[in-house]
């Protein structure tokens, strides 16, 4: 009878997991942003009054803020279109690399897996910094570019939206190599034969018979490269310019800078409703999708 | 008939240090139905992949139909090849199955056309839009079958064609498929670790052991004078028994009797084979022993069969299978268990082996 209880209660573990770090910061978000602000410490109003008699004192004030000024739409826009960018130069570099692990014999593929995850072994911020020391002015590779004389002045690689591509692909690629290589190992090759056998060259073959079954593995690889992308502070605020804003660094602004914690909030909490939204629907439809290709 | 429609010449293969195949030359006729036999690791499904292109030979040649295609990618021979697994497509129903390989060059009403007929041919006209998870063993077998015929190849290689049926299915559809065979005139090349299998099913058959080909011959040749030891074991049950030359006569220690052969021999020791069903077991009393070709024994094990009952006899420091054929209805007819007994054979029935 005790272990039915601790059986009943291990399965909801996930979901007090997801209450206690997701569901109450975002409704603790979500209740800031419907505050009004005031200049004070924290800078923003209760949202019950009991002073004379309960009253509650909230606003939607904020959300027509964000919305209104192109600003704050804008950095989210340039976001999403970052974060598409570095998921298909993910994707990109990913797949080949996670089949090629995928169909390697077992010592090669150990000693490549564990060169994928070397990196985390070091501190993130480390490891943008590094990409600052070569891409710099007078860096490693303007030094070989100037030495071998491919051009005449140093190049200004960094501080650009290049470089934040570059950073983030670095970054995020083993997000995308080690989804994509847990389903690719599953993959059956005899698959990929047996398309040759057919008459299918190794062209066609990818399209008609790798890439269909490999659609799970890709949208687990792809959502989770670019879900944090689109907030991705770090990597932009290190390696970009002044040229495009993105939505992380607009955040940061808001609520350390101009101390706007209601502003700051509404503009988290809409974007993270604009991305998840979409995503649940995707994810919804895409398990019926599956389930009825089995796949 | 052309003798030499698939030619395999001094096909050899190695895996870094591992010699898979040692210098292989096999002819097959058209339309014939070919088995390669061997136990795992004897290099019979490596000879396989060579043939269908999967991997490459070390040296040697594979011509076919008079075209060397030693160097030809998969997607560039007049073949197919039936994977152990079937490998059909799993998000494709049964009819892109079937329609995979002939979808580039023909048109919708064409592949329409060509998916029944093949559908029709292999009765499965009722599971065309069915997922293959959908599909039992022996429906997916037919749909991999199907999905290969459907190309009208010059040659279909079967890896294992039937070791994922159950045994009841797996009687029926070696019927079918040698009756489809004979039907299609394709020359089939298969592979099996399974000696039943490859009986049944081949017209002629290679025996395979390290990467080398032991025998290639009918199946009634290799069954009835197999040329090797391992042959000889390897296929149906073996009472191999060493004898040498004393005297005139040869003469087995185990058995404490003598032999007498119908041909004469270079060895003054050699093995030789009796199969099971060609030793005559008699009741003690009706016969005295002769001093040749017989012996005396006592039944240690009986295991009855059916149509047959199998007797394991001791003798001296042996041990004799006998199958016997239980040919009257009266169930006494069968030796107890611990029964003295004579067991005797004719001197053709005696097989010499080479090694």
């Amino acid at each position: 009878m005790k272990n039915k209880l601790f059986e009943k209660y291990f399965i909801f573990s996930p979901y007090f997991w997801l209450v206690l770090f997701f569901f109450i910061p975002l409704a603790i978000i979500f209740k800031i942003s419907i505050s009004v602000s005031e200049w004070g410490m924290p800078p923003y109003q209760d949202i019950f009054l009991f002073d004379n008699g309960f009253k509650i004192n909230t606003t939607y004030e904020n959300y027509v803020y964000i919305f209104s000024d192109y600003y704050y739409i804008g950095s989210f826009v340039n976001s999403l279109i970052l974060a598409l960018i570095s998921t298909f130069f993910c994707l990109l570099i990913g797949f080949p690399l996670a089949f090629f692990i995928a169909t390697s014999n077992i010592r090669l593929r150990n000693m490549l897996l564990v060169l994928v995850v070397i990196p985390f072994w070091s501190s993130f911020l480390l490891r943008v910094y590094a990409w600052k020391i070569i891409l710099q002015n007078n860096g490693i590779l303007n030094l070989i570019l100037l030495n071998l004389g491919i051009t005449s002045e140093p190049l200004q690689l960094l501080y650009n939206q290049y470089a934040v591509i570059m950073g983030i692909v670095y970054t995020y690629l083993p997000l995308m190599i080690l989804p994509l290589y847990g389903y690719l190992n599953k993959f059956d090759l005899n698959l990929i034969e047996a398309s040759k056998d057919l008459g299918l060259n190794r062209i066609k073959t990818f399209f008609k018979v790798i890439l269909p079954l490999s659609v799970p593995g890709i949208v687990a690889g792809s959502l989770l490269v670019f879900i944090p992308v689109v907030g991705e502070f770090i990597i932009p605020e290190m390696l970009g310019g002044s040229d495009r804003l993105y939505y992380g660094k607009i955040l940061w602004e808001e609520f350390f800078v101009n101390r706007n914690w209601p502003g700051a909030s509404a503009l988290a909490f809409s974007g993270i409703i604009i991305l998840v939204l979409p995503i649940v629907i995707f994810q919804i439809l895409y398990s019926r999708w599956s389930q009825k290709n089995e796949i | 008939m052309d003798n030499n429609f698939l030619v395999i010449e001094n096909i050899s293969k190695s895996f870094g240090d591992n010699k898979v195949l040692e210098n292989i030359n096999l002819n097959i006729s058209k339309s014939e139905f070919f088995g390669l036999l061997g136990s795992s690791g004897s290099g019979k499904t490596t000879l396989l992949r060579i043939l269908g292109g999967f991997e490459k030979p070390d040296t040697g040649r594979v011509i076919l139909d008079g075209t060397d295609i030693t160097n030809l990618e998969p997607f560039n021979r007049p073949l197919n090849y039936m994977f152990q697994s079937y490998a059909l497509f799993p998000h494709l129903n049964v009819f892109n199955n079937l329609a995979f390989g002939i979808k580039e060059n023909f048109t919708q009403k064409e592949i329409e056309i060509n998916v029944r007929n093949i559908a029709e041919l292999l009765s499965i006209e009722h599971l065309l839009n069915r997922r293959i998870k959908q599909l039992s063993g022996g429906e997916q077998q037919r749909v991999a079958l199907g999905r290969c015929l459907i190309k009208k190849p010059k040659l279909l290689l079967l890896d294992e064609p039937l070791a994922a049926l159950d045994k009841k299915l797996r009687s029926k559809t070696q019927l079918e498929l040698t009756t489809l065979q004979k039907k299609l005139k394709v020359t089939f090349v298969f592979v099996t670790h399974d000696q039943e299998e490859a009986m049944s099913l081949s017209d002629r058959m290679a025996i395979m052991k390290n990467g080398l080909i032991l025998e290639c011959s009918s199946p009634e040749e290799i069954y009835e004078n197999p040329k090797s030891l391992y042959t000889a074991n390897f296929i149906g049950i073996a009472n191999i028994i060493e004898i040498y030359k004393k005297d005139e006569n040869f003469y087995s220690d185990d058995l404490d009797i003598n032999f007498k052969l119908n041909k004469e021999l270079q060895n003054t020791k050699t093995n030789i084979l009796l199969r099971p069903e060609k030793i005559k077991i008699q009741s003690i009393n009706n016969l005295k022993t002769s001093s040749f070709n017989s012996f005396s024994g006592e039944i240690l094990e009986k295991s009855y069969l059916g149509s047959f009952t199998r007797y394991e006899i001791k003798i001296k420091n042996m041990i004799i299978s006998v199958l016997d054929q239980n040919f009257n209805s009266n169930s006494n007819y069968n030796f107890p268990k611990g029964e003295k007994v004579i067991c005797s054979w004719e001197s053709e029935s005696i097989k010499v082996l080479e090694d």
